[in-house]
């Protein structure tokens, strides 16, 4: 209350000052424009945090709020008469209670069997069981087909494979949504998000140019005509050929703008490389998501990411080039990247496993053969925040794919001795653990970053300056490093804390889709995506604020930077599709 | 899928962490960006580590006590007004550590958590204003009347807290600031406020505190009577007075400031109760002027002897008073008991009305006592002044001669208040190893409360 008098005696003061002012000088045109910036500012500082809690509160409501898929893939009809739906493309059938199906009889074996639909047919797998399992009398030794019609019996449970009917398939549990969620529909319309979303990117950008006012800068106007538009032809592409919802984009849009807007701060000469990065990505983000729609071919597509992986980090340690101490960039002349980036995605999709894979074997050596050299080459490349990053991500792909929290803890261990031995004996990474929690120290050393973003971020209370008004954003690596100081300065902690929170909502909802997904490799997949990006995410913010030691590394979507765009697009397609839950207005198609 | 769901739960937990990291940085955010916004890196606030953006400090009346143009400093227009407030505004360099400057630059730079260091600009200059309850004359005025010698003078209203007179010495002109090191002994604590940072030994003006005691604790002490030889024997050891006063009353007593009849009512008493009386008039804790903390006087009694106790009672022994403190406890005695937090910043805060009188002021001792207690020093500083002095004010005060031992002269100390509806002031004036309280302090004061009660 008082904070808010405080507001309208300022203004009031300011209308005391300025009135006379405007008749002294009238005619100048200038000093009108100058007193629209401020005037504008003042306005429009309240007006962001209130449409980004909006956004964000619009944009994740509707993700979490739709319940079952719509469809069945086919049936089991049990002895009983009763009509198990299979949900999943991988469904284990056992005694256990967190089996998709389970029968609790003692003779079942606890992880009895998998029953996984691939290539347009349903094979069952026998996990080993006790009791065996017998398709049409005759036991199986390895994975067998299941024709709709044929009885299976596992231990003597008899069961029969039935087709999912075209009537219910895709209107089974359309209850589900019209009469728990969406009554009308209309109550969570992406396309007003959106709107919202064009909204606020259209009055940031006033603002970014008011601010470099009475300079002009063509750049940061046409950056922003070419970003809205082709957001809004993706988003309408999407809205008109996906039916699936379009949230998660929405997101995604609205970080892009964020980082555009803290491009136009920092370094508006680059602008054009973020845009492209931004237009790149959504296009490998659509490709990818086409791409792994399909499981088989997914399988080929994990060889040749895995091996263009690998080509890519011996390629970099050979001829990469080495910035801020560590070696993540490899030069073509033409343009300069860092493979480590899409060395994540390769990770992401060597990590994941099909359901009957990974109940039958608990073989993981691919994949931690694939880590440790991933994690190798990132300890010679001496990029140590994303060695942290993919180590993080493996225990979360390990821990699913496995489930045994024994040897993760293992593993960790061991990883713990390793790093303590890497900060014992690289001078550079102690002197960021010394600094850590004693930045004031070193306010002008190796705590430089992190006091710069204490200072910014204090400058710009819960509403910020106002973008374009910040001192953080002229300090080196500021929009890669620095880019929650940045907005907290420029935008204020609480747009600063959203765009946080949607890291962590894409986490929690990775988690969330697990539950009625297809299949585990979309699980996996979306699963160690968010790790990824909620590990960066919190790397690069409790980094800056001294919650953690700095670790110089990207925030995903917001900090300056192609690779990182890119991958953090492709990253994206992996959450999407686990989620394949129907929008509402397509439910009828 | 069940099954990777409960798997997937080590996401969450990740998710959590991050959570938790950003609550254990809202936190320190909310405690501490006050503190960080005022580092000389914030290219905000500061170029090259120098200001630029500054509000402007006012007096009362609205004199400019310290600005900010184009980047320098600048002070009030006269020398002996910039250099009584100097412990106030502060100087260049922020070497005092209780001034506007330091105390309050979140006001100065219109820093608030909503708004941040935001400010809609206007062309008279950035920064916000502060006005202080200070008036400036006045201080000068007080600062002339020191002439020269170490010490404070305060005054303050104690039915709304203001403080009037703030001056500590030895100060020097803020705008031309000396060498300081060149003369150690001139310049002694230059940079310490005395009337807030200062502790000195209190002597006979703490008598106000055991009288106090006794009036709440002795039945019939109006009517009893002491019998001074010029001595008092406790043990094998002696408290002496200037004089044998003979057969007196309490109020003959504090008129003469006989120390045998306080050392045997501090006897009578014992160390509890005058331990606890000592804390009600605020020894052993520090006020909080807006904020600002005072040094904290000192009386610890637990262990103290007989005759120890008896020095104690007379204000010596290892007793300390802060000047401030003890100003709050005049006017806690002229204000029917209660004490009214001393204030520097003119303006209330919208919602501090709320608070202030709830946790500001409190109620030390009832108005009974205080009523008693106001009478008495009334009759004591009639019998001594006269009516002329402060002639309609009803001047209420206590001298004091705090032996400091070392072969140094005592300190001076003059403390009391106006009981007058119109002026109502309490004051207090120190003047270290100054000689006779009432031949040394008591000038200066009553000069500054004749300018004061002038002035308003």
């Amino acid at each position: 209350m008082n904070i808010f008098l405080e507001n309208v005696k300022q203004f009031l003061e300011w209308s005391i000052t300025k009135v006379p002012d405007i008749f002294e000088r009238i005619g100048n045109f200038f000093s009108y424009f100058e007193i629209t910036i401020g005037l504008y500012t003042f306005v429009v500082r309240w007006v962001f945090p209130i449409l980004a809690i909006t956004i964000f509160l619009r944009c994740i409501l509707p993700l979490l709020q739709g319940r079952k898929r719509a469809s069945a893939w086919g049936y089991l009809m049990m002895m009983d008469g009763s009509r198990v739906p299979l949900k999943h493309w991988e469904n284990s059938i056992g005694r256990s209670k967190v089996s998709d199906i389970v029968i609790a009889l003692p003779f079942v074996s606890r992880n009895h069997a998998v029953l996984t639909f691939r290539d347009r047919a349903w094979y069952i797998t026998d996990l080993g069981s006790k009791g065996g399992v017998k398709v049409n009398g005759i036991k199986i030794e390895a994975p067998q087909i299941v024709n709709y019609g044929d009885t299976i019996s596992l231990a003597g449970v008899k069961m029969t494979l039935l087709p999912a009917d075209e009537e219910e398939s895709g209107l089974l549990q359309q209850d589900d949504y019209t009469a728990t969620l969406i009554p009308s529909g209309r109550l969570f319309n992406s396309s007003a998000a959106f709107a919202l979303i064009l909204l606020f990117q259209f009055l940031g950008v006033i603002q970014v140019m008011l601010a470099m006012f009475p300079e002009v800068n063509l750049a940061v106007t046409l950056t922003f005509i070419v970003f809205i538009f082709a957001e809004t032809l993706h988003f309408h592409i999407k809205h008109w050929l996906s039916r699936k919802y379009l949230e998660l984009e929405l997101l995604c849009y609205f970080l892009c703008g964020m980082s555009l807007f803290i491009v136009s701060s920092a370094a508006p000469d680059l602008l054009y490389i973020q845009l492209a990065a931004i237009l790149f990505g959504m296009l490998v983000y659509s490709v990818l998501e086409f791409m792994i729609s399909d499981l088989g071919r997914t399988r080929k597509l994990k060889y040749l990411l895995a091996s263009t992986a690998i080509i890519l980090l011996v390629l970099n340690l050979a001829i990469g080039e080495t910035r801020y101490g560590a070696k993540l960039w490899i030069n073509l002349g033409f343009i300069t990247f860092q493979p480590s980036e899409f060395v994540k995605i390769a990770f992401v999709i060597v990590g994941t496993a099909a359901l009957d894979k990974l109940l039958t074997t608990r073989n993981m050596t691919a994949f931690i053969a694939f880590s440790g050299i991933c994690i190798g080459a990132l300890v010679l490349m001496r990029d140590f925040g994303t060695v942290v990053v993919f180590f993080g991500t493996f225990i979360v792909i390990a821990f699913m794919r496995s489930g045994d929290l024994r040897t993760i803890a293992l593993i960790s261990s061991g990883a713990l001795i390793g790093a303590m031995a890497v900060i014992a004996f690289m001078p550079y990474i102690a002197s960021r653990f010394a600094t850590w929690r004693n930045i004031w120290k070193y306010a002008n050393t190796t705590g430089f970053q992190q006091t710069r973003t204490l200072i910014a971020a204090a400058s710009g209370g819960l509403l910020g300056v106002g973008s374009g008004n910040g001192f953080l954003a002229s300090i080196a690596a500021a929009d890669t490093d620095l880019v929650f100081g940045i907005l907290c300065e420029e935008w204020g902690l609480l747009i600063a804390f959203i765009v946080v929170l949607i890291i962590v909502f894409l986490a929690v909802y990775a988690v969330f889709l697990t539950k009625n997904c297809r299949s585990s490799f979309y699980a996996i997949a979306a699963c160690g995506a968010a790790s990824i990006f909620l590990i960066q995410t919190a790397l690069n913010v409790l980094g800056t604020v001294d919650i953690l030691p700095l670790t110089g590394i990207t925030m995903p979507f917001v900090s300056r930077g192609g690779s990182s765009m890119i991958a953090s697009w492709g990253l994206l397609a992996f959450i999407k599709s686990a989620d394949d839950r129907i929008r509402p207005d397509k439910a009828g198609d | 899928m069940k099954l990777l769901l409960r798997r997937a739960a080590i996401l969450l937990f990740f998710s959590l962490l991050v959570l938790v990291g950003l609550v254990i940085f809202t936190w320190q955010y909310v405690n501490n960006s006050s503190t960080w916004v005022q580092h000389p890196a914030n290219r905000h606030l500061y170029a090259n580590g120098k200001p630029i953006n500054l509000g402007t400090i006012y007096d009362r009346a609205g004199r400019v006590l310290l600005q900010m143009i184009d980047g320098s400093m600048s002070f009030h227009g006269d020398k002996t007004v910039r250099t009584a407030v100097m412990h106030a505004t502060g100087d260049m360099h922020n070497n005092v550590e209780t001034s506007a400057q330091m105390a309050f630059p979140d006001r100065l730079s219109g820093w608030n958590i909503i708004n941040g260091i935001y400010r809609l600009k206007s062309r008279s200059g950035s920064g916000s204003n502060l006005t202080l309850t200070l008036d400036a004359e006045l201080c000068a005025a007080a600062y002339e009347e020191l002439s020269g010698r170490k010490g404070t003078v305060g005054i303050y209203n104690y039915q709304t807290g203001e403080i009037l007179c703030m001056v500590s010495a030895p100060s020097f002109d803020p705008e031309n600031p000396p060498d300081i090191d060149a003369d150690p002994e001139k310049y002694e604590g230059v940079y310490i406020n005395r009337l807030l940072s200062a502790v000195y030994t209190p002597g006979s003006v703490f008598k106000l505190v055991t009288a106090a005691a006794a009036i709440e604790n002795i039945e019939n002490i109006e009517e009893k009577r002491f019998y001074c030889d010029g001595k008092l024997q406790i043990g094998g050891d002696l408290v002496t007075c200037m004089s044998a006063h003979g057969e007196i009353s309490l109020s003959q007593a504090l008129a003469s400031s006989c120390n045998v009849a306080f050392g045997q009512l501090s006897l009578e008493l014992g160390p509890e109760k005058l331990q606890r009386y000592a804390e009600l008039a605020g020894f052993n804790s520090s006020l909080e002027v807006n904020g600002i903390k005072t040094a904290a006087g000192r009386v610890e009694l637990a262990d103290a002897k007989d005759v120890e106790l008896a020095w104690a009672g007379i204000g010596q022994y290892t007793n300390t008073a802060n000047p401030l403190n003890f100003m709050a406890y005049m006017g806690a005695i002229a204000n029917d008991g209660l004490l009214v937090n001393p204030r520097i910043l003119r303006e209330r805060r919208v919602l501090s009305f709320v608070n202030a009188s709830a946790g500001e002021n409190k109620q030390i001792f009832s108005p009974d006592t205080a009523k008693k207690l106001k009478a008495l020093i009334r009759e004591s500083t009639l019998s001594i002044y006269g009516e002329d002095t402060m002639r309609g004010l009803g001047l209420c005060a206590k001298s004091g001669t705090a032996e400091v031992g070392g072969g140094k002269r005592p300190h001076a100390w003059f403390a009391g208040f106006l009981d007058s509806e119109e002026f109502p002031f309490a004051f207090v004036v120190v003047i270290e190893n100054g000689g006779f309280g009432s031949r040394v302090a008591a000038p200066v004061a009553l000069k500054v409360l004749q300018a004061a009660v002038n002035s308003f």
